[in-house]
């Protein structure tokens, strides 16, 4: 007789250092569920459950697995008690082939799977025996295929398969969702569905609501390292977790202020650019931004987001066409002059830390990261302006940080994005072009966010927003242009479109570039005094 | 449980420590010099157990036994010293600081901060005494080193009648450098004169290193030695026994450096050229202990021979033969009188009963040219720049000069490589 | 039914240590470090106590000349404070110069060699800024290339630097012993090789305190320590060093040139310890092959003991030379001690210096304590 619940959890405390991660968390999960664990970033979610795959130890509380205490010392002993996770930040070996990867994790014990001399030596059968695991659970992919090679999804997908592979019973899965596009995640959501329907446990932890409200069967939700409760999905709607998980109502409406039309000051005409491995990444782009105006951009994950920033910004060589600021051409100039000119760019990577901070520098000397040099009479850094703005930035961004000398990589996610955009603020730019700015943040945070994009806006600053979320593109942008492979595929008004018709346009199905007989991303009253062919 | 640990911990310790105070408190002299310190800066370190430093120390500790000195107390080292002259003058500077009133440097390129220590007014009182220099002051500062080419002789001797034996003239010596170093060069003719004295067709086949240690570049010299020149005799010029190692694998026959080798050959060591250090820091340090003042004429610039039983060969081997003995003796008798020595216009020849034969004669280097003339008052050298030969300075007397630092020629009979 | 155990001891993380604590534990690995060296020496023999006052009194006590101990440290101490504060600017920079060696070599040979070509030429002062400036350069260009190198090629630094060491050290052994007559740097009045003797224009000076004479390259070498720290936290520059060391895409994005800049740091950390064997040889008033003694290496260990902190490379660089120098006099007290012993010492101050790192950052938790605390918490 199996146990009503496959996990359970009793008064479990984590600290570190002084701060106390978890506090007498009590948590259950039953045979067959979809659990979600909700909570705001910093709330302890990831810490509870790297307790369950072995990566920390709880300092006290209880840990039962099918009803019978456990002591779990390392991720071993998770695996042996058929828990799996599949991390956050995929834990991947890129060189290797998806086979070799799960091979990885074989060892003496592994239910007598790898005896033998399978143990010592790699065998072709291994990619065969691969191939039919995933099959089985319904995925598709190439046992030889290099992980340096894949897809985000695909990525995922092997992490899932390895799991599945030492024949894990719970599963749980960290922000999955938090890399994928719109189809990625219903693929996703079938899986889970599918391994449910096997009589899986699985726990998601998300912050995104209307996943959670799709997916699961009941939610958890932690707030600040304490348990607050578990509620039935299907007797609780979004306002009632916000509330649960924030402690307070909020208000989820974003604001889009309406604002006089001004010139275009940033135009891009006919744009082509590479990417790293020499192909093609954008393809004859035009489009233009006005003072005062948002435009968001919408595409699957690496249709060319990426080298788009960087183009404008000065850090990637373009093959062809034109970037006018102002009716100057910005072609061919350096970071720091296109820095200068009032040109900001924030690029949030997957890594949130890899380009725009530097994490070992306080955030006092992030701040003057693009204007340390403005000063050109002294050879020193000027860091008591330095040190107002930090303060400012921490004060009107409420960032969480005992002071503005502390190393921006002790900050958690959302302070550090909230770093980076006040000093992109603080610039005071005319342009401002910024990519993923609330990865990976909870709720209230990117809704300052959206407030304080908004704000910009209305000072007349030209924004260019690189999003994910589409439901955030069209409540929050004036216009979205939709790339496909490096394409336009068309710029619409965000009030005049829909969901399906931005999806229909981002896998390229819809082309809307040449619709009523003119080149989209054309401004008529355009600086660029060119004759047309 | 912790604080316990740590406090036995801390006892044993200490009670350690006053044993080990003890145990050096009770050696003492009660001589009137017991105070009288000595002072060393070696290249190596003084705990070697073979070698150049080795020999050094050993020379030092014996002088000091003999003279009733308690070398625990009164001998103070400094060693590990390479030759770089500021690390040479902080190690002087130490050995100064606690008292030492002779100090010895043993390695040729402390010299400059030997020359320098000499001179500085607070250093007036202290002797400075550097093995192979040739820098020296009137007052406090000399150099030491010896007539090691009799010894060497002597050993040629020994290997010449083996090949007489062996009816194989091709005699092999592993050299650290060649005619680069008078040092070596002198080591090296010096042997091939010996072996001709006996057998006149003897042939030295030098192979140069390049290095004056390197264990393996020995032993494979060695063995080309062996191998492709079929010498049947090893002699050689560096630290370590390798060479007579390869010797008896290659069953020939060999004559060590340093020490007496047999211990490492038994089966095929003949003899070996050795260093009495202790003669000259037994009569170095007597003298500064006793009549500082007069170091200078009383020890002056040093250079040992035979006659001082400074440099010695090893006693002969069983592997020598029969009549080795007899004609090493007589040789060495005329060296130790002042009779006859190697770098002469006299050349020996000995025939196999032992009879020596005096022939006055110009000695000719191995391209035919005249380098101490038949006269015996001139000496000649190669002029290093212009490659010239020219004579040197000094006639007759130019002789020790030349063992010592110009010689760089080799006689005839001997090839390189 | 519980069938796993708690293991008998596991790592916590800390909390932020108090500055003064951190201090304390690094006083207490240095102890016990001497603790260890003390029971090696009792089986030997020797007596610690004797011993350790030598070494860190430097042998001053009971000395005839107890200023030549001071002036002896400070050769040894003004080297290697020097290589390891500039090893530290291209550290910062996570570069790996591991070439000191070379660089050191470099600019030793550079400033001998002006010296033995000017030295009758011209006045002390000329002749040794000229001296300095060609250590500098030399040395500079030396360790800049490998830089060059890297943001042009990719090569490893790590690598490249370590291969120099090499090539500067046999071009040294070289001129050391190749008697020829071009070559001017052998003594001519010796048969053997010898280096020459630099020319007296060429002797760093010295400001004399009573008996004791200061060369005045520590003076340099401390004006060259607040430079550094100077340089490294107020300055454009080194502020572009820390941005560059911690993430490159943020320096690009930021608009700085890392090519330039990474080449700009290296020069200068190769540059500064040329001048350390500028200064060196100048002091020794003479060439010689093993005139590095080892401070290319030693460096490395001292920049990184101190976390690159300028101040801290003050201290261990100090306390490192006072171990050498002092170790080497404390040695001739007793015969079966020599300076090797020193190396020894140092390695396992290292050890539990390392140690103390550990448990700065983490505390051990025993099993009985665990399970007392869940007594405590029922």
């Amino acid at each position: 007789m199996a146990a009503e619940y496959a996990i359970e959890l009793r008064n479990i405390n984590k600290s570190f250092g002084s701060v106390a991660a978890n506090k007498n968390i009590n948590l259950t999960v039953k045979q067959g569920e979809i659990l979600a664990l909700l909570g705001e970033n910093g709330s302890g979610k990831t810490t509870l459950m790297n307790m369950l795959s072995g990566i920390y130890k709880p300092d006290s509380g209880q840990i039962f697995v099918d009803g019978k205490e456990v002591v779990i010392n390392s991720p071993e002993d998770s695996k042996k008690l058929g828990i799996g996770m599949v991390h956050q930040h995929f834990k991947l070996v890129e060189i290797f082939s998806a086979a070799d990867n799960i091979w990885l994790g074989a060892e003496p014990g592994d239910g007598g799977k790898k005896a033998g001399l399978s143990r010592v030596l790699l065998k072709k059968e291994r990619y065969d025996e691969i191939a039919r695991t995933a099959e089985q659970f319904g995925f598709h992919i190439d046992p030889k295929k290099p992980v340096q090679a894949m897809s985000v999804s695909e990525k995922q997908t092997l992490e899932i398969i390895k799991v599945l592979y030492y024949g894990a019973k719970i599963v749980i899965l960290d922000e999955p969702t938090a890399v994928l596009t719109v189809q990625e995640i219903e693929k996703l959501f079938d899986i889970l569905r599918k391994m449910k329907a096997q009589g899986r446990s699985i726990i998601i932890i998300s912050h995104k609501l209307n996943e959670v409200l799709e997916i699961s069967d009941r939610v958890a939700i932690l707030r600040k390292g304490e348990y607050i409760g578990t509620v039935e999905t299907a007797e609780t709607d979004q306002e009632a977790l916000t509330e649960l998980m924030m402690g307070k109502k909020a208000d989820l409406n974003i604001r889009r202020t309406k604002i006089e039309k001004k010139n275009p000051l940033l135009e891009i005409r006919d744009l082509t650019v590479k990417n790293d491995e020499g192909a093609i990444a954008i393809d004859h782009v035009n489009f233009y931004v006005r003072g005062g105006e948002m435009l968001g951009v919408a595409g699957i994950a690496g249709c060319g987001q990426k080298e788009l920033c960087e183009a404008i910004a000065g850090l990637r060589k373009i093959e062809s066409g034109m970037m006018n600021h102002n009716g100057e051409s910005i072609v061919g100039l350096s970071p720091q002059k296109i820095i200068e000119m009032g040109i900001s760019m924030s690029f949030i990577p997957e890594d949130r830390l890899g380009m725009g901070l530097a994490p070992s520098l306080s955030i006092t000397d992030n701040m003057i990261l693009k204007k340390y040099k403005n000063n050109r009479l002294s050879p020193l850094v000027d860091r008591k302006t330095a040190r107002r703005d930090a303060q400012e930035v921490i004060d009107e961004l409420e960032v969480v940080t005992p002071s503005a000398e502390i190393p921006v990589r002790r900050l958690s996610g959302g302070n550090v994005q909230k770093v980076l955009l006040g000093r992109e603020i603080k610039s005071e730019p005319n342009v401002l072009i910024t990519a993923y700015p609330v990865r990976g943040l909870d709720i209230n945070s990117s809704y300052t966010i959206y407030r304080i994009l908004d704000d910009l806006k209305q000072k007349g600053v030209g924004i260019l927003f690189v999003g994910e979320d589409l439901d955030v593109l069209l409540a929050l942008c004036d216009k979205i242009m939709v790339l496909c492979h490096g394409k336009v595929m068309g710029v619409v008004h965000a009030s005049k479109t829909t969901k399906e018709q931005l999806g229909l346009m981002m896998t390229g199905v819809l082309d809307l570039s040449e619709a009523n007989g003119k080149t989209a991303g054309i401004a008529k009253d355009s600086n660029i005094k060119e004759v047309q062919p | 449980m912790k604080k316990v640990l740590s406090i036995i911990l801390a006892l044993t310790l200490t009670v350690l420590c006053f044993a080990a105070c003890g145990k050096t408190d009770d050696a003492a002299g009660n001589d009137a010099n017991s105070d009288f310190l000595v002072g060393a800066i070696y290249i190596n370190s003084q705990n070697d157990t073979a070698g150049y430093t080795y020999a050094h120390h050993n020379g030092i500790t014996t002088a000091m036994k003999q003279l009733g000195m308690d070398t625990a107390k009164q001998l103070k080292i400094v060693d590990n010293i390479p030759e770089d002259t500021e690390q040479v003058s902080k190690a002087i500077d130490t050995l100064a600081g606690q008292g030492c009133k002779i100090i010895f440097g043993i390695s040729f390129g402390y010299i400059d901060a030997f020359a320098e220590a000499a001179e500085k007014p607070e250093y007036k009182d202290i002797i400075f005494s550097h093995a192979t220099g040739y820098k020296s002051n009137d007052v406090n500062f000399n150099n030491y080193f010896g007539r090691i080419y009799q010894a060497r002789y002597l050993a040629g001797i020994a290997a010449g009648l083996k090949s007489l034996k062996l009816q194989n003239n091709n005699l092999g010596y592993v050299a650290a450098w060649g005619t680069e170093y008078a040092e070596t060069c002198s080591g090296i003719n010096a042997f091939a004169l010996g072996a001709q004295s006996v057998n006149p067709k003897a042939v030295v086949h030098v192979n140069k290193i390049s290095t004056w240690g390197d264990e393996a570049k020995e032993k494979a010299a060695a063995e080309t030695l062996i191998n492709t020149y079929n010498c049947c005799v090893i002699a050689q010029h560096c630290d370590s026994a390798q060479p007579q190692l390869a010797a008896a694998n290659g069953k020939v026959f060999g004559c060590g450096y340093n020490s007496d080798m047999t211990a490492q050959a038994p089966t095929s060591h003949l003899t070996a050229p050795i260093w009495h250090w202790d003669v000259y820091y037994k009569l170095a340090i007597e003298t500064a202990m006793n009549d500082p003042a007069h170091f200078m004429e009383k020890v002056g610039i040093y250079y040992g021979g035979l006659k001082e039983g400074f440099v010695d060969i090893s006693p002969l081997s069983e592997n020598c033969e029969p009549e080795t003995a007899g004609i090493v003796e007589k040789v060495k008798t005329m060296m130790v009188n002042g009779e006859w020595d190697v770098f002469t216009n006299v050349k020996l020849s000995i025939d196999a009963n032992g009879n020596i034969t005096k022939n006055t004669e110009a000695m000719k280097d191995n391209k035919g040219a005249d380098v101490i003339s038949a006269d015996g008052n001139t000496y000649f050298a190669y002029n290093t720049e212009t490659g010239a030969l020219e004579a040197v300075d000094g006639g007759k007397d130019a002789c020790d000069g030349v063992i010592k630092g110009s010689m760089n020629y080799y006689v005839a009979g001997v090839v390189e490589g | 039914m519980n069938k796993a155990k708690d293991p008998f001891v596991r790592v916590v993380k800390r909390d932020k240590m108090h500055p003064l604590l951190m201090v304390a534990f690094y006083c207490i690995a240095i102890l016990a470090a001497l603790l260890v060296g003390a029971v090696l020496l009792i089986s030997l023999g020797v007596n610690p106590l004797v011993l350790y006052k030598d070494m860190f009194t430097i042998g001053m006590i009971g000395s005839r000349f107890a200023y030549k101990s001071i002036e002896g440290l400070l050769t040894v101490f003004t080297p290697l404070l020097i290589t390891s504060l500039a090893l530290s600017l291209a550290f910062k920079m996570r570069f790996w110069n591991i070439g000191g060696e070379g660089q050191f070599i470099m600019g030793a040979l550079a400033a001998a060699t002006v010296a033995l070509r000017l030295g009758g030429r011209m006045p002390s002062l000329p002749l040794l800024l000229l001296m300095f400036l060609a250590a500098m350069l030399c040395a500079g260009v030396y360790g800049g290339v490998v830089a060059l190198l890297n943001v042009r090629f990719r090569t490893n630094e790590t690598l490249m630097t370590l291969m120099l060491n090499y090539v500067a050290l046999y071009l040294l052994h070289f001129v050391g012993e190749t008697q020829a007559p071009w070559n001017f740097y052998l003594s001519s009045e010796s048969v053997r090789p010898v280096f020459q003797k630099l020319p007296k224009a060429a002797f760093m000076p010295t400001i004399p305190i009573g008996k004791f004479s200061l060369n005045i390259s520590f003076l340099f070498a401390v004006a060259i320590c607040v430079g550094i720290y100077f340089y490294i936290k107020k300055t454009k520059q080194g502020y572009e060093i820390s941005v560059v060391g911690d993430s490159v895409s943020t320096a690009r994005y930021a608009g700085m040139r890392v090519n330039r800049i990474i080449v700009r740091t290296m020069f200068l950390s190769a540059a500064l310890v040329g001048l350390a064997g500028g200064f060196y040889v100048s002091g020794a008033q003479a060439l010689s092959t093993s005139i590095t003694n080892n401070v290319g290496w030693t460096g490395v260990i001292v920049a990184w003991l101190s976390k690159l902190n300028t101040f801290a490379i003050f201290g261990v660089s100090l306390l490192i030379s006072i171990m050498q120098y002092g170790c080497q006099v404390a040695s001739t007290q007793f015969p079966i001690i020599d300076s090797n012993f020193a190396d020894l010492l140092q390695g396992v101050i290292l050890f539990f210096v390392l140690a103390a790192d550990f448990f700065i950052r983490f505390k051990l938790v025993f099993r009985k304590s665990a399970k007392q605390q869940k007594g405590e918490e029922a």
